[in-house]
């Protein structure tokens, strides 16, 4: 029982305050600033050189990939490259932001990380539809977390939200490891069984104390409900059977006087169950919410740290491609953040702020540490520095847009209003998401197996999906054009938005060269082997 | 016993990994002419290889295959079924007399009877059975064949790693293969729709030179970008189009008309027994693990003449492979394992078929490290337990990484956390292993 006490004293200074609040860069000071302190100090005391800042063209590719999920078009690049004005990144990133890709990609992140085994779990399309709305309204991300765990189904505007739970609610050990995951960075699932092993933290009383906020969700005629009792017994690996109490991973105990129900309880409730199906509406909601429980204790006072510092991670890695604390579900005592006094102030920021994760995210990607080159000429620092920009993956929907792009001639997207270039950029996006689920979702350590180069070696859809020279394709704007080294500049930057290198002119043209009389066929070739480099399928 | 090449002659012959070595340069001429790949199987070749390497075939009863009509009957036994038992080369070891090959043979193959896995739902006992353990909620583990994959196969292996046939369409949404933590690289090549993978032919409307040539652009114009940026994910898509032109190569392993006549005839007409074939081909080549499916046995109805028609299929489809392997000096580095979901139920229902049962079934090994004639596990005499000598999933998983080589212990990390092969505390069954 002594240890026991310790232990939870232990995740109480871990969750609030591995550092004082005190020794923390001012509230005030801009994200950007504080980030960059951070981040910069720790490079210096480790005697670590950084990157470069990235060039223009670079940096606005990584942007609009990053924000809003494809790479910029040809136009986008030259006016940003050309532009003078000394707040353009801003400028840039407001743009971004504002649009209505941001949203759609946000969601899609989102989508992805609330169902990190792989697609939706009998996803309907409604939670992406939830997540792009909240995207787009900026809902605080607490507001989110009330609306997925509450999932409300009468409102139906909410409806999508329950998705979360309803594809998980016959699986109570899973539920409620994915909603330790996904809100709290914290993997339960080692505690289910055992004390964790390596983790002292994590014990069997964690494990269970989170699902008895969640075990007594249930489906009924296809909505979900809920009882206002119940319990779970389990064996420990040691002593005798115990009681679950509904416990936050803080060790927080919500004390409840929870009492079986009686034979006419039980009787009353069948009914309004049986009532409920027929009707084909939602259950009638318990006195007592054990989720609504976990909502209010998971936001109280010092607990929301875990809340605070597991989305704060989460958009971390979303724009740096690692998190502050790796895995990002293994948020513990004994796995020490990277920068601890950054992400305790980012915590403490967003928290302040309403969880405002545009906000938070503008801060993120206005960083100098947010647009350092990729490049490193000499033996690469410690990765955990964040000295050199990671290489990203890119997702399938990322992919598969940005190859309709490059296919596009760029002169389709010229001269457009906003609002007709964004219907151009969305139809892209739609006309890619066939091809986009033939590719993997990248997961941290991704490994890009054979199945994909396959796939595109000799798979038909990328030749007749992306890589044909009809009217309005970059390939169709090629034929027109008399002179190779024209248009191997002219593919070079539709594919990489930059300008292209004497070596590769001369291999490009070399390699046309050699195909006389079957030039189409050639440069279809080239533009292949442009968009299946890694220059194409990274962001970097 | 004449073997089948390609092109007929033995100037092929070399060694594997010279063979495998040569990339890049040599590309031009190597990835575009099949008889190099025959050259794996030449005898010299097959030596080399032996010592280098083990692979498994694993034959899935998909469904779920009665034990008690297959390898522990119980004739006499209310449980028993119509069907007798015989007696094999192996004294006092009988299976049922819908096996008379596998009888004749049981000196090379190990019978678990003492299988007891608990589950006996088709989706999720598949997936434990492919991996031995459960998932858990947030750790995807890698199955069987994808941990061949990884500990067996070359990074620029010019064969696939992991080729499961599964064309049968009864309970395939619920095996998929999967290298769950391990990630895409050991990712199984499906083949559900014919024996013929996706993909690995070039399309009609580009050459082979101009299909060789435009990934060597690829590779100029990546060369750049690749120069000061380090990321194993980068890496990984480098590798993986290095590796297309070899298992482009590789086609012509999957087409069975590629066999003698005389050999396919030997292992029968039908689609299981092509499979297996082409299992025995691309092993031959170098494939660490070649699964095949067969489905169709979850008889809730009808169970005798269901095990009727398909026993024998299995018992000369995996007599005929055995013998095969002899032939080619294979035995000893290629494992053939039998296993489904789980068994059946003792108690024969109304509709005179069997259910699912996770309780007391079993399970075969055959070749590399596995003590022939050998039986682990006895069940009691109508079949409803077992008695002596339990297995779970685990030390049935154990049992065969340690008959390949591989020590069960070894640990993969995901992040920071280890991850044995098989969960800590669970042992091979030592009475099993050479």
């Amino acid at each position: 029982m002594r240890l026991r006490l310790l232990l939870t004293a232990a995740i109480c200074t871990l969750a609030a305050n591995i550092v004082s609040a005190d020794d923390l860069a001012p509230a005030s000071k801009p994200i950007p600033q504080v980030i960059d302190q951070y981040i910069d100090a720790a490079i210096a005391e480790a005697g670590a050189t950084p990157a470069g800042q990235a060039d223009d063209a670079t940096l606005i590719r990584r942007l609009t990939l990053d924000l809003v999920g494809r790479i910029p078009t040809t136009t986008e690049v030259d006016e940003y490259v050309k532009s003078k004005d000394s707040d353009k990144r801003t400028k840039l990133v407001d743009r971004l932001i504002a649009s209505p890709g941001f949203a759609r990609h946000q969601a899609a992140l989102f989508e992805a990380m609330f169902n990190p085994d792989g697609n939706g779990r009998g996803s309907s399309g409604g939670f992406r539809q939830y997540m792009t709305d909240a995207v787009r309204e900026n809902k605080p991300w607490d507001k989110i977390f009330r609306e997925v765990v509450l999932a409300d189904e009468t409102d139906a505007k909410l409806k999508g939200a329950a998705e979360f739970i309803k594809g998980r609610v016959n699986d109570a050990d899973k539920l409620t490891n994915d909603v330790s995951v996904a809100f709290f960075g914290v993997n339960v699932s080692c505690a289910q069984c055992h004390n964790h092993p390596l983790v002292m933290d994590w014990t069997q009383d964690h494990f269970y104390g989170m699902k008895m906020f969640l075990a007594r969700t249930f489906e009924n005629g296809g909505f979900l409900g809920e009882r206002g009792y119940g319990t779970i017994k389990y064996k420990p690996t040691k002593g005798a059977e115990r009681t679950a109490k509904m416990m936050f991973l803080t060790g927080t105990v919500i004390e409840e006087s929870s009492k079986e129900p009686t034979p006419a309880e039980m009787k009353q409730e069948k009914e309004a169950l049986d009532k409920a199906k027929t009707a084909k509406t939602a259950p009638p909601a318990p006195k007592f919410s054990a989720r609504g429980k976990l909502v209010e204790v998971a936001l109280k006072d010092a607990n929301a740290d875990f809340f605070a510092k597991n989305i704060v991670n989460r958009m971390w890695h979303r724009y740096f491609a690692a998190g502050l604390v790796n895995p990002l579900d293994q948020m513990h005592s004994e796995n020490r953040p990277t920068h601890p006094e950054l992400l305790s102030w980012l915590a403490r920021d967003v928290a302040a702020n309403g969880y405002d994760l545009k906000r938070l995210t503008r801060g993120l990607v206005l960083s100098k540490a947010y647009s350092r080159s990729s490049k490193y000429e000499s033996s690469l620092p410690d990765s955990k520095l964040f000295a050199v920009a990671k290489l990203k993956p890119m997702t399938p929907n990322q992919l598969a847009t940005s190859l309709k792009i490059a296919a596009t001639d760029p002169a389709s997207f010229e001269g457009k209003k906003p609002e007709e270039l964004e219907k151009l950029l969305e139809q892209a996006e739609n006309a890619g998401r066939g091809f986009a689920s033939l590719i993997s979702q990248p997961t941290d350590n991704f490994q890009i197996g054979v199945g994909e180069a396959l796939l595109f070696s000799n798979g038909d859809r990328i030749m007749r999906e992306f890589l044909t020279d009809g009217g309005g394709s970059a390939l169709g704007r090629v034929k027109l054009m008399k002179e190779p080294k024209e248009a191997a500049e002219f593919l070079v930057k539709t594919a990489y938005g930059r300008p292209a290198t004497a070596e590769e002119v001369k291999a490009i043209t070399a390699y046309v060269e050699k195909r006389q009389g079957r030039e189409a066929e050639a440069y279809r070739q080239v533009m292949w082997a442009l968009v299946t480099s890694p220059e194409f399928r990274f962001s970097y | 016993m004449s073997r089948s090449r390609f092109c007929g002659s033995h100037e092929h012959d070399m060694n594997r990994r010279a063979f495998l070595g040569a990339t890049g340069a040599a590309g031009v001429s190597l990835a575009a002419d099949m008889t190099q790949l025959n050259a794996l199987a030449a005898p010299g070749v097959n030596d080399a290889l032996k010592k280098t390497q083990k692979r498994v075939i694993l034959l899935w009863l998909a469904g779920g295959a009665s034990q008690l009509e297959t390898w522990d009957p119980k004739p006499g036994a209310s449980t028993g079924g119509p069907f007798r038992a015989i007696k094999t080369d192996v004294p006092g070891v009988a299976i049922s007399e819908l096996m008379p090959k596998m009888a004749q043979r049981m000196k090379n193959t190990c019978i678990l009877r003492g299988l007891d896995t608990k589950n006996g739902d088709h989706g999720s006992a598949a997936i434990t059975m492919m991996r031995g353990r459960r998932n858990e909620a947030a750790l995807r583990y890698p199955d069987l064949g994808a941990v061949l994959a990884r500990e067996m196969a070359r990074a620029d292996s010019k064969v696939p790693d992991y080729v499961s046939f599964y064309t049968q369409t009864e309970g395939r949404g619920m095996a998929p293969g999967d290298s769950g933590f391990l990630g895409a690289r050991y990712a199984p090549m499906d083949l559900t729709t014919s024996n013929y993978p996706e993909f690995i032919k070039r399309l009609a409307d580009i050459s082979d030179l101009d299909h060789k040539e435009r990934s060597d652009l690829r590779d100029v114009l990546g060369k750049q970008f690749v120069a000061g940026r380090s990321s194993d994910t980068m890496n990984s898509q480098n590798e993986a189009y290095e590796r297309v032109r070899g298992i482009m190569s590789s086609e012509k392993l999957f087409d069975v008309t590629q066999e003698p006549q005389k050999v396919r005839d030997r292992y029968g007409p039908t689609q299981f027994a092509e499979q297996v074939l082409i299992a025995r081909r691309l092993v031959e080549a170098g494939v660490p693990f070649v699964r095949v499916g067969r489905a169709w046995w979850d008889s809730h109805g009808q169970n005798f003449e269901t095990h009727q028609e398909m026993v024998p299929e299995l018992d000369h489809v995996m007599a005929t492979l055995i013998d095969d392997l002899k032939e080619r000096g294979l035995l000893d580095d290629v494992m053939i394992v039998t296993l489904s979901e789980f068994g059946r139920t003792p108690g024969i229902n109304a509709s005179l078929g069997r259910d699912h049962f996770a309780s007391a079934w079993s399970s075969t090994i055959t070749g590399c490290g596995i003590k022939g004639g050998s039986v682990y596990g006895k069940t009691d005499d109508k079949g409803n337990k077992v008695v002596a000598e339990q297995v779970d999933a685990g030390s049935l998983f154990a049992t065969i990484y340690e008959a390949l080589g591989i020590n069960p212990e070894k640990n993969y990390y995901v992040g920071s956390r280890p991850i044995p092969l098989v969960n800590p505390g669970i042992h091979a069954i030592k009475e099993v292993l050479k």
